[in-house]
């Protein structure tokens, strides 16, 4: 299949869910949808050719604009295709994507505890990489992240 | 409650996170029923120094200093990848001289990384001897490599935009040198871990993981190929100069331990003969090109396939001299979470070798408590349970 026809699929088989779509390069294809659209789509996209799930970014679009973004990024070959869910910054929720990828556990455990978000059913919202004794409430990888304090927690 | 936890024969196990083996610290929890390991949970971050947080407030050109620094030993993989990215953003096109010296280094770097690989493998199974032969070898690639850049480590090749080091005539003669001596000592080490009995006892059959099994834990890199998921981001999305000179993949189906080591051993053996191609067809021509400080705005991906699996940068540029969002998936995350499924049912003797079986890019120093039905603790060192380890097979094999 050439990577033409399969974008073309992908975006067939997810017009249902996706808001908008972006074709940022050739290879890629980045779909905004809502919290409530994603596991079906990423359902759907497993089924597509067997995309697996690389990796999960959070971004902090800034408490100006008052939103995160959630990116899951799947991939076959050289096509990879981005679910793009923004998120309310006060309250950021989404479903945990464990019952289709199992392996997306250590992802959203990293992404939850970096941004603050909650992965509604995830298995495990154990810490992964923040210290065991981090300051609640503080999500490191926010961009208004108040890190003084934190730091010296070590050097007690 | 106290009293179910003593009748029962189930005991923690925790292990880490200081390691002396490996790199960067991890810690694991293994629930073990008698010799069997039932469940079991990873925890890491000790090596964490918030490097995605770093680079928010350095310039692009600063943080191809930090980013090369992720990894002692896969250092030039991450420059490769974030260069990638951004010249990507920048919509630059690295003069195709410079692809060729990056990719040249990209697999010296495998080379390396798979016989340090195969040293601590070697180690864990008691094979000591494997061990110093393969460290020994090694030392012929870090002299290549310093010759090349002058570091043994972190060889700092890539600027944004091109590499800093030419491949002159004489390190092409020295490089030839070093891969035939390397070549003739891998194939004997195929011979040794596909032929030797003790060894094969530590191996074999050991932590197997089917081609459905590696598809749902969404391993990668040699772990997955091992399994004979055909994955490698070398073939699959063509970087630099892979899209040009395709090099060969290797499979293996058995997906136990013996195949681990037998897919890395043959990746080596490839990786000396997609060096001698790049050398013949290695191009004439200038080095870098210019990049601007500012990166166009946008938002890029760069995937490459780094010796423990697929690298994933993700990168977003706001148009600034400072990246607004770097992130990376690197291997060893997507290759840890199955070591705790895989070690399920295996003996507890195993589990240094089954966690080294995936090349894990962290350290930690195997430590690890007894707990008696009496409730007392004994605590095991790395060094202990390696030990024992050894101990077990020969208990077994007499």
């Amino acid at each position: 299949m050439t990577n033409d026809i399969l974008l073309k699929l992908v975006q067939e088989q997810l017009t249902d869910y996706v808001m908008e779509w972006v074709i940022p390069e050739p290879n890629r294809l980045d779909g905004s949808l809502s919290s409530e659209q994603l596991l079906t789509a990423a359902t759907q996209l497993k089924n597509v050719d067997g995309f697996y799930l690389v990796a999960i970014t959070g971004i902090d679009d800034g408490a100006e604009n008052n939103t995160l973004e959630i990116l899951y990024h799947f991939c076959i070959k050289v096509m990879i295709v981005t679910l793009r869910v923004t998120l309310d910054r006060n309250q950021p929720t989404v479903p945990s994507l464990c019952t289709i990828f199992p392996y997306a556990s250590p992802y959203e455990r990293e992404t939850g505890e970096m941004f603050g978000i909650t992965f509604t059913s995830t298995p495990d919202t154990s810490r992964l990489f923040l210290p065991d004794d981090w300051t609640e409430g503080v999500y490191p990888l926010r961009k208004d992240a108040q890190l003084e304090g934190v730091n010296d927690v070590h050097d007690k | 409650m106290m009293s179910t936890i003593n009748k029962s024969r189930r005991f923690t196990v925790p292990i880490g996170p200081q390691h002396p083996a490996l790199k960067e610290p991890g810690h694991f929890e293994f629930v073990v029923d008698g010799e069997i390991v039932q469940s079991a949970s990873v925890r890491l971050g000790y090596g964490h120094r918030g490097i995605e947080k770093a680079v928010e407030s350095r310039s692009w050109i600063q943080n191809l200093y930090l980013l090369e620094r992720i990894c002692g030993i896969c250092s030039h993989i991450h420059a490769t990848a974030y260069c990638i990215g951004v010249e990507q953003l920048a919509g630059v096109t690295v003069p195709i001289r410079a692809q060729v010296i990056r990719t040249i280094v990209a697999e010296l770097e495998r080379i390396h990384s798979h016989l340090l690989w195969l040293g601590v493998a070697a180690h864990e199974a008691g094979f000591d001897t494997l061990f110093m032969y393969s460290w020994r070898d090694r030392e012929t690639i870090m002299d290549i490599l310093e010759t090349l850049t002058g570091n043994r480590v972190n060889y700092s090749v890539n600027i944004l935009g091109g590499v800093k080091y030419d491949l002159l005539p004489e390190h092409n003669e020295a490089i030839r040198m070093g891969l035939d001596f390397l070549e003739e000592r891998t194939v004997h080490y195929v011979d040794v871990v596909t032929n030797d009995s003790l060894f094969l006892r530590r191996t074999q059959n050991i932590a197997v993981m089917s081609y459905e099994q590696a598809l749902i834990a969404g391993v990668t890199g040699p772990t997955t190929r091992a399994s004979g998921v055909k994955r490698d981001i070398r073939l699959d999305a063509p970087y630099l100069a892979y899209a040009n000179y395709p090099i060969k993949l290797m499979i293996e189906t058995h997906g136990d331990l013996e195949a681990r080591f037998v897919v890395r051993l043959r990746e080596l053996l490839e990786s000396y003969q997609y060096i001698r191609t790049l050398l013949d067809v290695l191009p004439e021509g200038e080095l870098k090109t210019r990049i601007p400080r500012r990166i166009k705005a946008g938002e890029t991906i760069s995937r490459v396939e780094a010796p423990r699996g697929e690298l994933f940068y993700f990168i977003k540029s706001n148009g600034t001299d400072i990246p607004d969002r770097i992130h990376i998936r690197t291997p060893t995350l997507a290759n840890i979470a199955s070591v705790t499924h895989l070690v399920i049912g295996q003996h507890l003797a195993d589990v240094p070798m089954v966690l080294i079986g995936i090349d894990p890019c962290f350290s930690c120093n195997d430590r690890m408590t007894v707990v008696d039905n009496e409730g007392s603790c004994d605590v095991w060192d790395g060094e202990k349970l390696r030990q024992y380890g050894i101990e077990y097979y020969q208990k077994r094999s007499t």
